[in-house]
């Protein structure tokens, strides 16, 4: 199991949220994220997810408004002291839909991933190299001088990505990025967040494709109605099959067979598998004894 | 997802290697705005015709002709068309008689002043047109941003022009999309008035909420990246004059000497001095 | 911030999303134009979303979103002085703005649609016809209806300003009325989220 640093980089301290015409979409969320931690958020829909990671850049509150109690701090800024442009050195977001996120504005590749960077002032000479570097770890290299409008989902993503990684942030949000891809491009975008994984980079994603989940992250909070059902290892959360299914959240399929088999044959297992290859491995032994 | 979805400018560019595609963008914006002017400081239907063919042989140069000639027969002809017979016998303002024209027994005159008004007002237009495309069809887009840029306009008006020349071949495309989709479902265009608007409705519905969906979605977006930060945004392009631009604007103050000249000793009609001559024959 | 206390915070997005609906609306325009041309409808269909801009996001997003089509046009297809009709779509952002706050935009009260109707079928004309005249010369259409009707005038009356007025009736009485009623229709169709003026009934 990773070690997690005990830099923190994240701190939620009872912060609750009502957007102007609905109330407590989060509830008393309280937790800490460390630097190079994959967290992953998972809940039935409206549970607060995209709350979650808009509290994360200031989205929420600043641009919706609505009530407040408590605070977000992220990378040692406030997020009610501080704008959405200030927080966006420290959080980059990647929304649901790849078209929609793109700025209209870049004629190109290039141009896109550089946006944010040039939103912010940067140096032409700074932008070109931070752009190069963003579009070699996103895998669009060659794509360069294409229209954004013409990439798949996948590459839209990707690019979306890649648009995040060039303004450095310290931690990169990403709000159901694969929820409207097709299987490859779910697949292009999962690569490259594993590439960003084993670099250490800080990442918050949620989710509905919980088996991509089990692999990807650190740990998992449970959200429902906007509140903390669980907050824990990601096993742990995983393995709460009932739970799960009470919130209407379908477990990692190998996870539920487990919970299943243990009742079915009596057996206790010391704890649950939440990737193929624990299953794998657990199974045998399992089937060796019998 | 759009394959052909681009810039407005990226579909409509004629990406050539031109004198004219190499002029600064700055040059081109000039003269554009330039010749509009004059051709409404004079009103001289062979003065704003030789604006006119100006114009055209840079369109030669620049290879666009076929694209300017054709705007000019889609709206100067058709208007000349109208207007010169019509305003011909009807202008309130005739006063010289050209000639008369038999017609079905009828004795229909043609005057003077009506005829020039219905020659030099499509001419106007057509100069206005054609120097507009001539900017626009040799300007690559890149420029075009960066003209917007160099101007100093506010950065909000440069991304929202920006953004609606990106958004228009999307739109279209969506549009069609949409068309496609209700012709399967027996949508018809071969129907009567109330059923046309209906069709209308139909089609800019669906177009309008995905419209407003994707407002919603890119402002949230935008401002994440650091839209509203209170800096000095970077232009991603640099534009520089070259001597074919310096050639150009000597050029531009010499053809403007002449034409002040022509103003100062001929007045905004010079074609007056000529009328007496036409009318006699 | 004190544990427990709630505070209200007042939102900026509003800026933003006019900044992002005013190129909408004149994408919506140019759309409304090709729209047109494939269902054949009666109507210009490139000022509709002027008013939907006004109807949605008040007045000067309808207004700024419908002289930038304008704009667009200009630099694109139509040359230097199309870039004035971009003030007559800053008229009709103006009709819809008071027709809204006067409450004539209800279309569960059909009667008080007849006052903008009129405006814009028969006072919005008087401003066209005054760019058509000193901008583009007041000629006849190369459309043959309103220029047979411009001709019918001119011959009958000899009144060149009035000739240029029934032309344009000719051509905006249902562009305009048309226009006005689908936004409104629109208007009432799209879930409440999306709109940011209030209306008053």
């Amino acid at each position: 199991m990773k070690v997690l640093s005990k830099q923190e980089v994240i701190s939620f301290q009872n912060f609750s949220y009502s957007y102007p015409t609905k109330r407590n979409v989060l509830i008393d969320i309280n937790l800490k994220v460390y630097k190079g931690e994959v967290l992953g958020i998972i809940g039935p829909n409206g549970a607060g997810k995209s709350t979650f990671c808009k509290s994360l850049n200031g989205l929420v509150p600043h641009f919706y408004g609505g009530t407040v109690k408590g605070n977000v701090t992220v990378a040692g800024m406030d997020t009610l002291e501080h704008t959405v442009a200030e927080l966006s050195t420290k959080v980059g977001i990647v929304f649901q839909e790849p078209e929609n996120q793109l700025s209209g504005l870049a004629l190109t590749v290039e141009e896109e991933v550089g946006f944010g960077l040039s939103m912010l002032g940067f140096s032409r000479e700074l932008i070109k190299e931070r752009v190069k570097e963003a579009i070699e770890k996103v895998g669009l290299k060659g794509l360069e001088r294409r229209s954004p409008f013409e990439l798949s989902g996948g590459q839209q993503q990707r690019l979306a990505i890649a648009t995040v990684l060039a303004m450095k942030p310290e931690v990169m949000v990403l709000d159901e990025p694969v929820a409207l891809l097709d299987p490859i491009g779910k697949y292009e975008v999962f690569s490259v967040l594993k590439e960003l994984i084993k670099e250490g980079s800080t990442i918050i994603i949620a989710e509905h494709e919980i088996e991509e989940l089990a692999y990807l992250t650190d740990r998992i909070l449970f959200l429902k109605e906007g509140k903390i059902i669980s907050l824990d290892n990601s096993r742990n959360v995983l393995s709460e099959i009932s739970k799960l299914r009470e919130a209407g959240i379908d477990p990692p399929s190998i996870t539920e067979l487990t919970y299943e088999l243990e009742k079915e044959l009596g057996i206790k297992f010391d704890q649950y598998p939440i990737k193929l290859s624990e299953a794998v491995k657990l199974y045998s032994e399992v089937l060796k004894i019998k | 997802m759009s394959s052909i979805g681009t810039s407005l400018l990226r579909r409509s560019v004629i990406i050539k290697e031109t004198l004219i595609h190499k002029a600064d963008p700055r040059t081109k914006f000039f003269f554009f705005l330039w010749i509009s002017i004059w051709a409404y400081i004079f009103y001289d239907y062979v003065l704003t015709a030789i604006f006119l063919i100006g114009i055209i042989i840079l369109a030669i140069i620049g290879k666009i002709l076929k694209r300017i000639l054709l705007s000019v027969a889609v709206t100067v002809l058709p208007w000349m068309a109208f207007g010169v017979p019509i305003l011909s016998v009807l202008f309130p303002w005739n006063s010289t008689l050209m000639y008369k024209i038999e017609i079905f027994g009828w004795q229909i005159p043609f005057y003077y002043e009506g005829f020039a008004w219905g020659l030099t007002w499509p001419l106007r237009i057509g100069v206005c047109i054609t120097s507009a495309l001539l900017f626009y069809l040799t300007t690559n887009p890149a420029n075009l941003i960066a003209l917007l840029f160099k101007l100093k306009l506010p950065f909000r008006f440069i991304y929202a022009f920006a953004a609606a020349v990106q958004l228009i071949p999307l739109l279209v495309d969506e549009a069609g999309t949409i068309y496609q989709a209700q012709l399967s479902r027996g949508l018809r265009t071969d129907v009567g008035i109330i059923k046309r608007i209906w069709n209308f409705l139909i089609l800019i519905i669906p177009l309008t909420l995905s419209s407003l969906t994707k407002v919603q979605i890119r402002a949230i977006a935008l401002e994440s990246r650091g839209f509203s930060a209170p800096v000095i945004k970077t232009c991603p392009y640099d534009i520089r004059f070259k001597s074919i631009d310096y050639a150009f604007f000597i050029g531009i103050i010499m053809a403007t000497l002449i034409m002040i000249y022509i103003y100062i000793v001929y007045g905004f009609s010079p074609i007056v001095h000529l009328k007496q001559y036409l009318i006699s024959g | 911030m004190e544990k427990g206390e709630e505070k209200e915070v007042i939102p900026t997005g509003a800026k933003i999303l006019a900044i992002v609906m005013i190129p909408t609306i004149a994408a919506l325009n140019y759309v409304g134009g090709v729209i047109v041309e494939l269902t054949k409808a009666p109507i210009w269909g490139d000022t509709w979303a002027t008013i939907l801009g006004t109807l949605i996001s008040g007045f000067w997003v309808g207004a700024i979103g419908g002289f930038l089509y304008n704009i667009i046009m200009a630099l694109t297809l139509w040359g230097l002085p199309a870039w004035v009709w971009g003030t007559a779509n800053v008229v009709i952002a103006l009709i819809t703005w008071f027709s809204m706050k006067l409450g004539w935009t209800d279309l569960k009260k059909p009667i008080k649609l007849i006052i903008p109707c009129i405006i814009f079928g028969f006072i919005y004309p008087i401003y066209t016809t005054a760019v058509s005249i000193f901008i583009f010369g007041g000629g006849p259409l190369w459309k043959p209806l309103p220029a047979a009707v411009y001709a019918a005038v001119l011959a009958s009356t000899e009144n060149f300003w009035l000739a240029n007025y029934v032309q344009n009736l000719v051509t905006e009485i249902p562009d305009k009325i048309i226009s006005f009623i689908i936004s409104l229709i629109i208007v009432s169709r799209i879930p409440k989220k999306y709109i940011l003026v209030r209306q008053r009934s």
